[in-house]
């Protein structure tokens, strides 16, 4: 009896544990924003250094953080590294709205997550998310909530760290 | 007849989980519209909603705060 009480604990602790660091990241295959005929998939991201952000514009702290996303994905241009954004509005066109004021060159990978399939994976426990993916697609760093520059300033550190530099 | 026990009590358990109880951060879409918030005054909202949530011992329904995105 022990056994089995045991079983179904570790089996549902298992089940219902969210991803975290050290883990392998959650497969997807979404539509980008921009072209919703194409998707892009994690597996075409291996290889790459990859912050994926779950973000929506009615939410304050991702409109906070984009702009300096936008920076940072300028920086590290020529770089084996790529900011990938995930939205979940219900309107795709809100999400283009608000990015055509802060990313008018579409320098960020926009995708859209009609179906919140990533926040509800990875088990989000605020809005914005953001995961710091590694070449091999295993989670390096879990940032919950809007990073501000000092948040960017140690994130740098550790793309720099997974680039091998 | 302890098996069945256990199995009924683990399903009572679950249904108390946080994402049958809660509303998801991902979820505040509608609760993070303007109209949705206890005063037009910003200020005064993040008050009231804190006085709210202690009120009503609720968490993820008022609007106020980070825009019901519930960062931070």
């Amino acid at each position: 009896m022990k056994k089995i009480i045991s079983i179904v604990l570790l089996l549902s602790v298992a089940l219902f544990a969210a991803p975290r660091e050290g883990d392998k990241q959650v497969a997807f295959n979404l539509p980008k924003l921009y072209n919703a005929n194409a998707t892009l998939s994690s597996e075409a991201l291996h290889g790459k250094v990859v912050l994926l952000n779950l973000w929506a514009s009615w939410c304050s702290g991702c409109q906070e953080e984009m702009p300096l996303f936008v920076q940072l994905q300028q920086k590290y241009a020529k770089k084996n590294f790529e900011i990938v954004l995930s939205s979940i509005d219900s309107l795709p066109q809100s999400a283009k709205d608000f990015l055509a004021q802060v990313d008018k060159q579409k320098n960020l990978t926009a995708l859209y997550d009609a179906q919140k399939v990533l926040p509800k994976s990875y088990r989000c426990p605020g809005m914005p998310s953001s995961f710091l993916i590694d070449k091999n697609g295993k989670i390096a760093a879990v940032y919950i909530g809007s990073l501000d520059a000092d948040g960017i300033q140690k994130l740098q550190s550790k793309i720099h760290t997974l680039l091998g530099e | 007849m302890r098996t069945l026990f256990f199995v009924l009590l683990l399903l009572f358990i679950s249904g108390c989980s946080d994402t049958l109880t809660r509303v998801m951060p991902y979820e505040k879409e509608y609760f993070a519209q303007d109209k949705m918030s206890l005063t037009p005054i910003a200020a005064r909202g993040e008050q009231e909603g804190h006085v709210y949530l202690i009120r009503e011992a609720s968490a993820g329904g008022e609007s106020s705060f980070q825009g019901g995105c519930g960062c931070r």
